[in-house]
């Protein structure tokens, strides 16, 4: 079929455009310094070297701040996952004053352009000396991961038919047991994207880190490499594309790890209706 | 509940009190703030760069909405309509560019750009586009956002393709080709079949990218560059960093929150209406 060759072509057309951002990243990175300076560009790098990637990681305070991205983020999906659970239990299954409220509230937080929080959370944060703490940077990605998270649980929750939990409770189950046996496996998967979603947020997460870490021993990683070209004349750009290749690394496995299941996610909410 | 409703309610009751106050350096050594009434929303009115940078806000969310949801859609169309071998080649790029940290897109981009030998300049230049042999796009603020306009486009098109491509292929096979046999041509089948199915994901994926890129901050911010950042290529953003944080007058950084969000809001009231009737249905 001629139509569908012809497609085919736009098709690969547009993956080169939409991919050579990536694929010029991580070129780049592997190129010798004359090859990426000289104004031909050489498309590939054929005689590779890992010389930029060594330069990257001598760079002061790289590694101190990849391990306080990792704190960072660790915490904060740790806890956003076992609130969020309890949260979403909660909101599915029982019925309490404010609960109304409460979701509005949570939707309400989504829809403040993210800068819009700096302000009040800097100030509350100045007042428990949380400035320039990491802590303080795992107490303003809750806020962000925790609606979301609930959010999504509660709808995996909500999938799970009542009768299953009672059937388990009749059969001399305790509240608990059921709760383990039947609910915690089949949640799993959605405690793996909302896991996998607060992983990736927080690890790209620049202005807040930004705005509430002063001190370079205490920046995450982002903050690190937004400071990297710096003020100097002459733009290392073979190693700042090194860098930047290793930071998309973290992500780029998580997301081919569970890409499906986003996409599914994501598009659950927004077809369904 | 309790907890999680305070630490979710702690920043917005804040935001609301902080904007009507006076909360300066001076203030936050304190712990408190001077009450102002509603002054600090006047001054923020009577700011000539507020209003500027609205219009410009507005543009720059209107075009790039509209870019992102327009290629996202006849992307979505192509992707239907290619060999299956092509589309995973395609969905693999798409998850590519979703993956990349907005710090690191933005990174790439400086390489990509800058005058001295950036790639960009340089296909241009091969392609007989024009002479664009150093050229510097970060010299008016009119191609500094074009760039960062590019930027967030190709970093929003994989979410909003991917989502429209699943949206299209719960589109019923039996419609459109009942269409097609009644003689209708391929926009017309596209407009009224195809589009009244999947209209509830192109409302929600609108009002969502209304939402971010009303809001966007990083982009602009790291790929103009600090140094570079002046009123005349402010976004609302920017403007509310500037004001609030950089000198230090959180007050009116608040009131300028407060604004933006009940602007976001009405912007996209599409969904926020959409949420909460699924929030108070379920």
């Amino acid at each position: 079929m001629r139509s569908r060759s012809a497609w085919n072509t736009v098709g690969v057309a547009l993956f080169v455009v939409m991919a050579f951002p990536v694929f010029w990243m991580v070129s780049t990175a592997f190129k010798a310094d004359d090859q990426i300076n000289s104004i031909t560009p050489t498309w590939f790098p054929l005689h590779p070297t890992l010389s930029h990637f060594r330069a990257a990681l001598a760079r002061p305070y790289f590694w101190t701040d990849v391990k306080n991205s990792l704190i960072v983020v660790l915490a904060t999906v740790l806890i956003a996952t076992a609130v969020a659970f309890l949260a979403a239990v909660a909101l599915a299954k029982y019925r309490f004053t404010g609960r109304g409220a409460f979701i509005v509230l949570m939707i309400g937080i989504q829809m403040l352009p993210g800068a819009g929080l700096i302000i009040p959370l800097y100030v509350v944060l100045a007042r428990y000396h949380q400035v320039n703490a990491l802590s303080g940077v795992i107490i303003t990605y809750l806020t962000f991961a925790l609606p979301f998270c609930v959010y999504t649980l509660r709808g995996f929750i909500l999938g799970i038919p009542k009768d299953l939990e009672e059937a388990a409770m009749v059969d001399g189950s305790t509240r608990f047991g059921a709760f383990a046996k039947i609910l915690l496996p089949l949640v799993a998967p959605g405690l793996v994207a909302t896991a996998v979603f607060t992983f990736v947020t927080s690890w790209n997460e620049y202005i807040f880190a930004r705005t509430l870490l002063n001190d370079q021993s205490k920046q995450t990683i982002t903050v690190w490499l937004s400071y990297f070209l710096g003020t100097g004349r002459q733009t290392d750009w073979g190693a700042l594309m090194a860098a930047s290749t290793l930071t998309s690394i973290p992500v780029v496995v998580f997301f081919l790890l569970v890409q499906k299941r986003i996409a599914f996610g994501l598009t659950a909410g927004a077809v369904r209706g | 509940m309790v907890v999680l409703g305070a630490i979710l309610g702690y920043p917005i009751y804040n935001l609301i009190r902080l904007s009507l106050q006076q909360y300066g350096l001076f203030e936050l050594l304190q712990h408190h703030g001077v009450p102002v009434g509603l002054r600090n929303f006047s001054s923020i009115l009577h700011d000539q760069i507020f209003w500027h940078t609205l219009v410009r806000t507005i543009v720059f969310t209107v075009v790039n909405v509209g870019l992102t949801m327009s290629v996202g859609m006849l992307i979505a169309l192509l992707l239907t309509r290619v060999s299956a071998w092509v589309r995973i080649l395609l969905a693999a790029g798409l998850v590519l560019v979703w993956s990349m940290p907005p710090v690191v897109a933005v990174q790439i981009w400086q390489w990509m750009t800058n005058s001295q030998n950036g790639i960009v300049n340089y296909v241009l230049t091969e392609l007989h586009v024009g002479n664009y042999f150093q050229h510097d796009w970060y010299v008016t603020p009119f191609s500094q956002l074009a760039l960062v306009t590019t930027l967030v486009v190709w970093g929003a098109l994989p979410f909003v393709t991917i989502t429209l491509y699943a949206a299209l292929s719960q589109v019923p096979r039996e419609l459109t080709e009942a269409a097609e046999i009644d003689g209708a041509v391929a926009w017309r089948v596209f407009r009224d079949v195809t589009v009244p199915v999947i209209k509830p994901a192109l409302l929600i994926l609108t009002s969502l990218s209304i939402l971010w890129d009303f809001g966007i901050f990083t982009q602009p911010f790291l790929l103009i560059g600090q140094g570079h950042i002046i009123p005349a290529n402010y976004l609302m953003g920017i403007y509310l960093y500037e004001e609030g944080y950089v000198k230090t007058e959180f007050g009116r950084g608040a009131a300028i929150s407060i604004l933006m969000l009940v602007i976001v809001a009405a912007m996209s009231v599409v969904y926020v209406r959409r949420m909460l009737k699924i929030g108070a249905e379920t």
